[in-house]
């Protein structure tokens, strides 16, 4: 209970700076300024010379500090304007601390990390490289200024300068990397991609969910073209449109934030800077969009063959971080549609597998049979005409023309059939096969199924049935088998298939390795399944294994 | 008599045409049920005619007839087909068999083919000769093979494999594999195989 309410105190905690490293700069300056100040009090040795001038610059900028706390805590633009005057003063100040303070005690160390850090955090790492710069030659100019006093110690001097060096390293380091830290993970990322539904929306409600926004827009365009078309969700509520012009002109910037009331976009350069410009000339975002969507995230998105633009508004938090957020929110974006369009290929690619496997199941059975019945019918005609007696023949072509119809039928409800099949079903589609095989034939030919629960893909079930006829016809004509036995079972998300026959199998009288039936193997092979072949004379055994996860319904 | 063989792997095809030859003047010596089993008994049979279906399950008829024409002598050959694709149907006029009859037409015409070619004559389906002409029409009118396209087809020829002609051209694998697509259906081809086996007849074009 205590546990869960710690937890929860430290998650709003966390939401409270998270993305917000402006904030977290005014709240570090407002506290350093406070125990700044404190320590001085407490502290008699200290300052050592322009006691109430120090006092009073660190009393104004204590307040000064709290006042700017204040104002940018929810104003991003505010808190941009005035990052670069802030650090300016922040330096100012530490200049005047080592210039006041020298003593063993002055804790001037703090006031040097935070203008190098707040330039880490803000900019890049030149930004940061020029800030250490300035600070340790400022540091060295007072050291310089105070080497004739007598508090000045030289040994505590060149300590505290390497400090200084070796901390600036470290930070501008900080400045190189830090932006290449991940803003979501990869889970989230993960979970946004399926198959089926509307890329769009897929890749829109991870960048709102991710952002934490209450709406957003998402508008692409083929390589080229002005993004028009797009879909908007708020609130929930989902709903396409169709623009006359593209609303977003970046200039080259792939995010942004912008406030259209108030005519405002904030950018980076990318060294890290920030670049201010009037929103008028970068946004037109028109009546059809909610008031709240005039301020903002804008951020570009690429795909391998589209680009437009993701808008995110409603974000309670907008911080200038949201930036550097921004573009990944995109370059996400785009990933996600990306892999909507592959997995989109993937499918259709199957289906067009399918497709091209049952043109070729019709080919080499409808086609051919008709083909072959229409010689019969011919060669039974010239007998005819000839005199001979084709009452015989006449029968023969009518039963195999009733088999073949009960084929077809058996072909044709599979096709109409959902994308599975119960293996009860399957197994009673077998036998029948199996009965119509054994007489054409003249064999006897069983099927027989351990467990029949569960369901098969459709494409599997034509496959079985060929690789069934492949297989008795293989029995019969290479081994002159007259007893076929089937098994089926399924076992580990496989269908194991077992053709048992009592001919002579495929090994030859040399003694050498049985001749693989290639044509059923190559069937099995397409079905990316294994065959096993057990020969001996007198019995074989063929052993299937077909995956029942990968078989394209 | 005329010595017949014919090569077919559909029973009911076999059965069939076994029927139809019946007291006529062609005498069916055997059947072959693949690539393998033609070549065999063409040698062995020494047959005056063969029916050759050209989708024969371990290769092509079309295999079969470029091995025999390589041969001093051949019997003669006629093509028996349920449908050819664009590339298949040049290659068998390349191949120039005797006769070709699709076996979906009037039955009747397989036996006129088959009087008409042991005349000495050559027959070809009138559909079949139709689907030609438009097949020709169209590979006349695709567009032509660049200069990087033809040196890939020749380094598939000599067997190499992507990564191989990657490093020959200078190029990264997957590039290799964008232009063996683009081949492939420049030349209706469905495989490297197809290709490499073909290069020769599909370049000179």
């Amino acid at each position: 209970m205590l546990g869960g309410c710690f937890l929860r105190e430290l998650t709003a905690l966390q939401g409270l700076f998270k993305y917000q490293s402006g904030r977290v700069i005014a709240l570090g300056r407002v506290m350093l300024a406070i125990l700044f100040l404190l320590a001085l009090f407490l502290d008699r040795t200290e300052p050592v010379r322009a006691i109430l001038g120090t006092y009073l610059l660190l009393s104004l900028y204590a307040f000064g500090a709290i006042g700017i706390a204040v104002a940018t805590w929810r104003n991003w633009w505010l808190d941009a304007r005035l990052a670069v005057p802030m650090h300016a003063i922040d330096m100012a100040v530490f200049t005047a601390i080592v210039f006041s303070t020298n003593g063993s005690t002055s804790p001037f160390f703090l006031f040097f990390v935070l203008p190098l850090l707040s330039a880490a955090i803000r900019w890049g790492w030149r930004e940061t490289a020029f800030t250490a710069t300035s600070l340790v030659v400022l540091y060295m100019g007072a050291g310089l200024l105070l080497a004739r006093t007598q508090n000045f110690e030289l040994e505590r001097f060149v300590i505290r300068s390497g400090h200084l060096v070796i901390l600036s390293l470290l930070l501008i380091w900080f400045g190189i990397h830090q932006r290449s830290t991940l803003f979501f993970l990869r889970e989230d990322f993960d979970s946004s991609v399926g198959e089926g539904d509307n890329a769009l929306a897929r890749a829109l409600g991870f960048a709102i969910d991710v952002a934490g926004a209450s709406g957003g827009a998402l508008m692409v365009a083929p390589t080229g073209e002005e993004p028009l078309d797009g879909l908007a969700l708020s609130r929930g509520e989902q709903r396409t449109f169709s623009l006359q012009r593209s609303i977003v002109r970046s200039h080259g910037y792939s995010s942004f934030l912008y406030d259209t009331a108030r005519n405002r976009v904030v950018t980076r350069l990318p060294e890290g800077r920030f670049h201010f410009a009037a929103a008028a000339d970068w946004l037109d975002i028109d009546s059809g969009f909610p008031a709240v969507a005039r301020r903002g995230l804008a951020a570009e998105v690429h795909t391998g063959t589209q680009q437009g633009w993701l808008l995110l508004w409603g974000i309670s938090d907008l911080s200038t971080d949201f930036i550097e957020f921004g573009r990944e929110l995109g370059r996400a974006s785009g990933a996600i549609l990306d892999r909507n369009a592959l997995l989109q290929a993937i499918e259709m690619g199957a289906a067009a597998r399918t497709r091209l496997s049952l043109a070729r199941d019709v080919h080499d059975s409808i086609v051919q049979f008709l083909a072959g019945a229409a010689f019969r019918v011919e060669a039974i005609k010239r007998g005819a005409k000839s005199g001979t007696v084709v009452q015989t023949e006449l029968d023969e072509l009518k039963r195999l023309l009733v088999e073949e119809q009960g084929e077809i039928r058996g072909f044709l409800l599979a096709l109409r059939r959902d994308r599975e099949l119960d293996i009860a079903d399957a197994v009673a589609e077998l036998r029948a096969l199996a009965e119509r095989l054994g007489q054409q034939w003249s064999i006897d030919c069983r099927v027989s199924a351990d467990g029949e629960k569960g369901a098969i893909p459709i494409r599997l079930q034509l496959d079985l049935q060929q690789m069934l006829r492949e297989a008795v016809a293989n029995a019969v004509r290479h081994g002159g088998a007259k007893r076929v036995d089937v098994d089926l079972a399924v076992s580990d998300n496989r269908l194991q298939l077992r053709v048992a026959d009592n001919g002579t199998g495929f090994a030859n009288n040399k003694g050498q390795p049985p001749a693989e039936p290639w044509s059923l193997k190559e069937r099995v092979e397409r079905a990316h399944g294994s065959l096993e072949l057990v020969s001996k004379p007198g019995s074989t055994n063929i052993l299937i294994s077909l995956p029942l996860a990968g078989a394209a319904a | 008599m005329t010595k017949v063989l014919l090569v077919d792997d559909h029973p009911m095809i076999a059965d069939a045409l076994g029927m139809l030859l019946r007291e006529t003047q062609y005498e069916l010596l055997g059947r072959a049920r693949t690539a393998a089993e033609a070549t065999k008994q063409v040698a062995s049979v020494k047959p005056d005619l063969v029916l050759l279906d050209v989708h024969l399950p371990d290769a092509s008829g079309l295999d079969v007839l470029r091995r025999m024409t390589k041969a001093r002598s051949r019997p003669k050959v006629i093509l028996l087909t349920a449908g050819m694709e664009d590339a298949q149907l040049l290659t068998a006029t390349d191949l120039a068999p005797e006769g070709m009859v699709l076996k979906t037409s009037d039955p009747s015409l397989l036996t006129e083919c088959m009087d008409a070619v042991v005349a000495g004559k050559k027959w070809i389906d009138p559909e079949i000769a139709e689907r030609t002409r438009q097949a020709e029409a169209r590979a006349a009118s695709a567009p032509p093979l660049t200069r990087r396209e033809r040196e890939l087809i020749e380094l598939v020829r000599q067997g190499l494999r992507n990564r191989d002609i990657a490093a020959e051209l200078g190029v990264t694998e997957g590039t290799v594999k964008v232009y063996l697509h683009a081949i492939f259906d420049k030349l209706q081809v469905e495989n490297r195989t197809e290709l490499a086996l073909r290069a020769g007849e599909l370049v000179s074009r």
